[in-house]
């Protein structure tokens, strides 16, 4: 009777078999195969990032060339000439708007009050710094020659509109029959507002007291 | 025995080149490194726009009379000159006829705009305003077409000069005493 092929015939120890020998070989190979290279990676890789580093340092000092460069164009002289011709020319411009002229009010003051009543005193403020807030206060004492003269002024005042609020106060009548009077009133700001001549170039020129 | 402990020393190795060098560099000096490029790239482009405006500039600043900027820096000097303004004041006032006796800087009108002919010298502190200003407080003496000449004056002057008060005290003779306060200007 034969034997099946798995039952062994003799006792004595075999070596193992080939298939396991085999697969040891190959997964040490394989493994071998994958250290070496990760370690070739990691090699390449650590030269690349070495030479990167440089070309960045490289490159960060070529930039640094140039900013040095273009710092040293910047003329800090050149930049304040400008912020100050900004600064004259904008602030030149609202200051002309609210320049006051207070001969607009002389020139209309002559020709608005009748020839029997004259000013004793005089006091012209002007308070606000822009032409929206700007207030001109007038305050004056005076003497009209009779009363008549000193309602044709008030009725002047009233019809001209840009001396408003006019208020003649302390009224009383002398011995002479003339008529002392104290006026309060407020100016139109455009009644006092600069009008620049309509030919600047020559008149500014000829007309310029002042350097 | 060998073959096995070769690989594993260079997966050590590999590991610890790449923890050690690799890893630190490309975080820190490499990041930090493009980071400052990137912000000198920025300075960069930002002294291109300077330069590109600085052109624009001069050339509009060149387009303008220098005779205009002259004017214009008289208009608006870059400092106070108050003594020299009071010379040119003073010659106003003898061209126009008006006799000068008391010129003096007051404070700024910020209280109302009442005369204060003895303050101590006192600039307007508008901090956020590139302009200065003062008061100058004068004191004259002439007739009233002479006010009128030395008014326009003023008014038309290169140099800005506002009149804040004016006090007319008159009299019998024709001649009348006069309180002027003026304000200058200056750049700071």
């Amino acid at each position: 009777m034969d034997l099946p092929r798995t039952i062994p015939t003799s006792f004595v120890p075999q070596p193992a078999s080939t298939a396991a020998r085999r697969f040891h070989s190959d997964f040490t190979g394989a493994f071998s195969f994958l250290a070496y290279a990760v370690l070739g990676i990691i090699f390449a890789l650590a030269i690349g990032v070495f030479f990167y580093g440089r070309i960045l340092s490289a490159t960060k000092a070529s930039k640094d060339a140039q900013l040095i460069q273009a710092e040293a164009t910047i003329d800090p002289a050149t930049v304040r000439g400008f912020v100050q011709l900004r600064n004259r020319l904008s602030s030149g411009a609202k200051l002309l708007d609210n320049h006051v002229a207070f001969s607009n009010f002389f020139a209309l003051i002559e020709t608005l009050l009748p020839t029997p009543v004259r000013f004793n005193s005089v006091h012209l403020t002007v308070t606000g710094a822009n032409t929206s807030a700007k207030k001109i206060g007038l305050e004056g004492t005076g003497v009209a020659k009779s009363f008549n003269a000193l309602a044709a002024a008030s009725g002047a005042f009233a019809t001209e509109g840009r001396i408003k609020d006019a208020i003649f106060s302390n009224i009383v009548v002398n011995r002479d029959n003339s008529v002392s009077f104290v006026l309060s009133a407020s100016l139109d700001p455009t009644l006092v507002a600069f009008a620049p001549p309509s030919a600047p170039a020559s008149a500014a020129s000829s007309s310029a007291p002042l350097p | 025995m060998s073959n096995r402990i070769l690989p594993i020393f260079a997966l050590i190795v590999a590991i610890g080149i790449f923890f050690v060098y690799v890893s630190p560099t490309w975080t820190g000096s490499i990041t930090a490194t493009k980071k400052a490029i990137a912000s000198d790239d920025q300075a960069l482009a930002a002294a291109q726009t300077y330069a590109d405006q600085q052109n624009q500039l001069a050339a509009e600043r060149d387009k303008i009379d220098p005779i205009d900027l002259a004017r214009l820096a008289t208009f608006l000097p870059g400092s106070v000159d108050n003594v020299g303004l009071i010379l040119d004041l003073n010659a106003l006032a003898a061209r126009s006829g008006l006799s000068l006796s008391n010129i003096d800087v007051a404070a700024p009108a910020a209280s109302g705009g009442s005369m204060n002919p003895n303050a101590a010298a006192a600039q307007s502190t508008m901090s956020t305003s590139p302009i200065g200003s003062v008061d100058l407080s004068l004191s004259a003496i002439g007739t009233y077409a002479a006010l009128k000449a030395f008014l326009s004056g003023v008014e038309k002057s290169q140099r800005l000069l506002d009149v804040q008060n004016l006090v007319i005290n008159g009299s019998e003779t024709g001649v009348y005493t006069y309180r002027i306060l003026l304000r200058i200007y200056w750049l700071r």
